[in-house]
């Protein structure tokens, strides 16, 4: 009777569903060329909450951070010596003591200090793993960045699967976390965030006629199990060799019916732009001069236009004298093409060779020049797949806070304002935040405002009003999703993003109502203070009194909203450009041509030594010049020297301050940055 | 102990606990009295006005800042100029010239407070610290001496706004004190209704005007004592032959004297008080 069962449930199983089991070990494949990393902020605090003991020679400063890797924290501590020398130390133990063991030394990059080691991760209900790590500290900031190297890996019908932990939280199987499978069976899985191999735990991927989709992942992730469902086409491949997917477009200027599939014969360059975005802005006078340049040979570039405003990208054509094509939904981000290209992020581009296959992707300047007089040169029947492909800066993810009472209260005819607490929880500027209510029936009208922008760990109150003439109770209560609209920057990558807060409209007078800030207290501050000098005798003193109560309990309140805290925050950060460490922004390298053609005719050979330190600042920007220069002009040779690690070299040749640059021919050593390229100009017209 | 003596001791704690960094703790939550930059090297405090610009352009109600900084008031006033702030003591260090205040001038600072929020405001950035004297000397130099700030045009600016304000220093006493500080202003707000003041004995005051010569603020103490000005130093009570001006702590009805309530009309050319 039992087998009977047994053997009736197991066919049962089979016939239901077919579930596999993957198995995963932590290895980092050769196969995985690209892989959206995850890069997490983390907040450094003078102070933390719990006490822990540094026992090491005396610091200038110390900031404190804690990683926590599922059931695992892990307490950080970046310390500062009066030298300027800086070391990571990371409590492996988690005795609440940091020790000289614990500590470690970076290595310097022009962008940062990096430390690399690993943890031990405990997920919950899984076996703890070793969980590798890099902390990277862009220098003189309140925070570091953590970038995850936790990837498992398996196989599973003949094809080589990846897991990632992409929120770095030590969990597998959370939000964040993704998959990368070799679909195509290459031997190469590309797992970026844009790549066709790359699939959420949600997302269903395609082997052959069959797809599959995660059905439990264990929380050490050494096992994953799939079950197969409907059938979902492949996404198309977006790599360098793989054929651009043709698409339809009306041209934004003349109004003509254009297709990519008519520019067969051309190197195309297939830009997404947008007018709002600084980077993609300042990447136009490049692509002018390289459309002026190679477009008679057959170079031709199609702007994808994320704006919304007409208005705008045709002013900023005419401004620009842009000559090609562009194509315009004015949709932003819904943008058709933008989603056939899976673009997240701009500036994007992609460089189409003469046969209609993608050959780079997201080239600039040099670069990018350089690739199109490569293709322009090219027989038009050679395909060749060996090209780059470089990564994202950053991944896009959410930076505000939204914060929203759990309900408000509506009557007829009376306006109700609903108060929306935006928290801006990262160091890059929110901009251009929309607000928009979904799922509110038509007789309730609503107005939303709309910010302009909001500045790096700053917040905003603004305020939701709705207002209907009849309503019905029964209809009540109402949920109503209020969704942010905004885009940020990360160097040369803009990002739009789209977050929802819930609340509940209910009928009549609100339980809780919104925060609102009350401007009361400071207009009775204010008055108060000037009153002081006004009143006379006991009434002063009572008033006093008055004022001490007051001010006691305003500062309670500024406690109680995390304000103490926040000050804190904002005094832990050093700016430098406040104390005259370095310039507010660091000027852009001017390539005006004259310059150009007077390096570019320089007619003798010239050694630069540029002497750097990974802390200076406006290091980056000799850099660059220097480099430039030894481009334009192959009779300049440029080496780099990093100062600290070369400390002896730096002073037999003069140098007291970096950058500073050492022409070996003349032995002239020039300081510093401003007005460099004339100032390197003329030194090195001075060699004999 | 002499009241001089006294002062000096606090306002040597005001610079140990402006720079208490040395003892190897990080920034605490504790908004300091004073102008002191939080960026130099050993600060453990936030400055206020830095607080202020960074809450401006982060859109913040500055709850906990007005409520310390209204607390602060109300227990000193602008004692804490006089009694505590190391920018004040660099300042008194260089009292040389005690010259008399200019009432046009001193409301300056009222200026300067109320421009800095309105460029944070406006601007979105910090440019009261990109000029502030206090923090060319706390935080430029102590990182140019590591090697850490470059000799770039905001360094340079810094060591302008410095250099100005220690010649400005030398030719007036408490320049900067008496005319530019924006935290002086806020504290001025509450220096007469605060609890630590200055008393007259009107009885005993003769006019001789000792107090005002003593005086580094170049206020006359016996006719405005407590004033917006007066940071309560008690040079002037040291300085009175007649000892009738004291220093000290009452409720402000107890010490509101005659000279804000004056027994003698304004108009008297020499404003000498009639003796009994």
């Amino acid at each position: 009777m039992w087998y009977f069962f047994f053997v009736l449930a197991c066919v049962a199983m089979g016939v239901a569903q077919e579930i596999y089991q993957i198995d995963l070990m932590p290895a980092q494949p050769e196969s995985l060329v690209s892989c959206a990393q995850e890069a997490r902020r983390l907040r450094l605090y003078p102070t933390l909450s719990k006490s822990v003991r540094y026992e090491g020679p005396a610091l200038a400063r110390k900031l404190f951070g804690e990683i926590s890797l599922g059931d695992a924290t892990y307490v950080i501590m970046l310390g500062i010596s009066a030298q300027n020398e800086v070391a990571l130390w990371v409590d492996f133990d988690g005795d609440l003591r940091l020790t000289s063991t614990e500590k470690l030394q970076p290595t310097g990059y022009s962008w940062g200090l990096v430390w690399s080691f690993a943890l031990l991760a405990r997920p919950k209900g899984g076996e703890p793993y070793e969980y590798p790590l890099s902390v990277v500290w862009p220098e003189g900031r309140g925070y570091v960045v953590l970038l995850g190297d936790c990837v498992l890996s398996g196989w599973f019908q003949g094809r080589q699967i990846v897991l990632v932990d992409g929120d770095l939280d030590g969990v597998f199987g959370t939000k964040g976390d993704f998959l990368g499978v070799d679909v195509d069976g290459d031997g190469k899985i590309y797992a970026d965030l844009d790549d066709h191999e790359y699939f959420g735990l949600s997302e269903a991927f395609t082997l052959g006629a069959k797809s599959f989709k995660v059905r439990e992942i264990s929380p050490d992730g050494r096992r994953i199990l799939v079950e197969e469902t409907s059938y979902v086409p492949p996404k198309v491949p977006l790599i360098p060799g793989s054929p651009a997917p043709d698409f339809t477009f009306r041209e934004f200027v003349s109004g003509q019916e254009l297709s990519l599939k008519s520019f067969r014969g051309k190197v195309v360059l297939l830009v997404f732009w947008a007018t709002w975005c600084p980077p993609c802005m300042a990447s136009l006078p490049g692509l002018r001069q390289l459309y002026s340049q190679f477009h008679a040979q057959g170079f031709e570039i199609i702007g994808v236009s994320l704006d919304e405003s007409a208005a705008d990208l045709r002013q900023v054509l005419a401004d620009q004298g842009i000559a090609w094509p562009v194509a315009f939904e004015g949709k932003r981000w819904d943008n058709s093409l933008a989603a056939l290209y899976r673009v997240y992020g701009i500036p994007t581009t992609y460089l189409i060779d003469r046969n209609g296959v993608i050959r780079y992707r997201d080239l600039r300047e040099e670069e990018l020049a350089k690739a199109v007089a490569e293709l322009i040169n090219e027989a038009a029947q050679t395909t060749s797949r060996g090209a780059s492909l470089p990564k994202l800066s950053a991944q896009a993810e959410p930076i505000l806070e939204i914060a929203l009472p759990k309900e408000a209260g509506l009557r007829p005819g009376e306006e109700t304002a609903l108060s929306l607490r935006v928290t801006n929880a990262s160091p890059y500027l929110a901009e251009e935040i929309r607000f928009s209510v979904q799922g509110l029936p038509a007789e309730i009208l609503s107005k939303t405002p709309d910010l302009f922008d909001l500045p790096a760990f700053g917040e905003r109150t603004v305020s939701l009003t709705f207002w209907a003439q009849k309503l019905d109770p029964k209809d009540f209560p109402i949920p109503i999703k209020v969704r942010v609209e905004y885009h940020y920057c990360v160097a040369e990558a803009c990002f739009q993003m789209v977050q929802e807060a819930e609340t509940t409209l209910v009928f009549g007078g609100s339980k809780a109502s919104g925060f609102v800030f009350p401007w009361w207290v400071l207009i009775l501050l204010a008055t108060g203070a000037h009153a002081t000098w006004l009143i006379r005798g006991r009434a002063l003193s009572v008033f006093s009194v008055l004022i001490l109560i007051l001010a006691l309990a305003i500062l309670g309140f500024g406690v109680y909203l995390g304000q103490a805290r926040q000050a804190q925050r904002v005094a832990a950060v050093l700016c430098t450009s406040c104390v005259g460490i370095e310039e507010a922004r660091a000027p852009e390298v001017e390539r005006s041509p004259e310059l150009r053609r007077a390096f570019a005719e320089l007619p003798k050979t010239a050694h630069l030594i540029l002497f750097y330190t990974p802390r200076c600042r406006a290091c980056p920007y000799a850099k660059k010049l220097v480099t430039e220069i030894a481009q334009i002009n192959p009779k300049i040779r440029v080496e780099m020297v990093d100062a600290d690690s070369e400390r002896e070299r730096a002073e037999k040749a003069g140098v007291v301050v970096v950058p500073a640059i050492l022409i070996q021919e003349t032995g002239e050593v020039l300081f510093g940055t401003n007005d460099l390229a004339t100032r390197l100009l003329s030194a090195l017209k001075e060699i004999p | 102990m002499k009241l001089r003596h006294l002062r000096w001791g606090t306002q040597a704690l005001g610079i140990f606990l402006g720079l208490l960094g040395v003892i190897g703790i990080g920034m605490t939550h504790i908004i300091f009295p004073g102008l002191h930059c939080y960026a130099c090297p050993l600060s453990v405090t936030i400055c206020p006005i830095g607080l202020l610009q960074n809450l401006v352009i982060t859109g913040t109600a500055p709850f906990y800042l007005l409520g310390v900084l209204a607390v602060y008031g109300i227990f000193l006033g602008r004692g804490w100029c006089g009694w505590f702030c190391p920018f004040g003591t660099v300042n008194d260090l260089l009292s040389w010239r005690k010259v008399r205040y200019r009432k046009v001038l001193s409301s300056l600072k009222f200026l300067v407070l109320l421009g800095t929020v309105v460029a944070a405001w406006r601007v979105a950035d910090t440019w009261f610290c990109k000029l502030c004297p206090a923090a060319s000397l706390t935080a430029s130099l102590p990182y140019f001496a590591m090697g850490l700030a470059q000799p770039t045009t905001p360094f340079f600016i810094h060591m302008g706004t410095l250099a100005a304000t220690l010649v400005g220093m030398i030719a007036v006493s408490r320049f900067w004190c008496r005319y530019l500080c924006p935290m002086g202003a806020i504290l001025a707000l509450f220096n007469r209704a605060s609890f630590f003041g200055l008393r007259l004995d009107s009885q005993k005051c003769t006019g001789c005007r000792a107090c005002q010569n003593a005086c580094p603020m170049g206020i006359a103490p016996h006719l405005e004592g407590n004033s917006a000005n007066c940071i309560k130093c008690g040079e002037c009570v040291s300085s009175c032959p007649q000892h009738a001006l004291s220093l000290g702590f009452s409720l402000p009805e107890a010490r509101e004297y005659a000279s804000l309530r004056l027994p003698w009309p304004r108009s008297r050319a020499n404003r000498v008080p009639p003796r009994k």
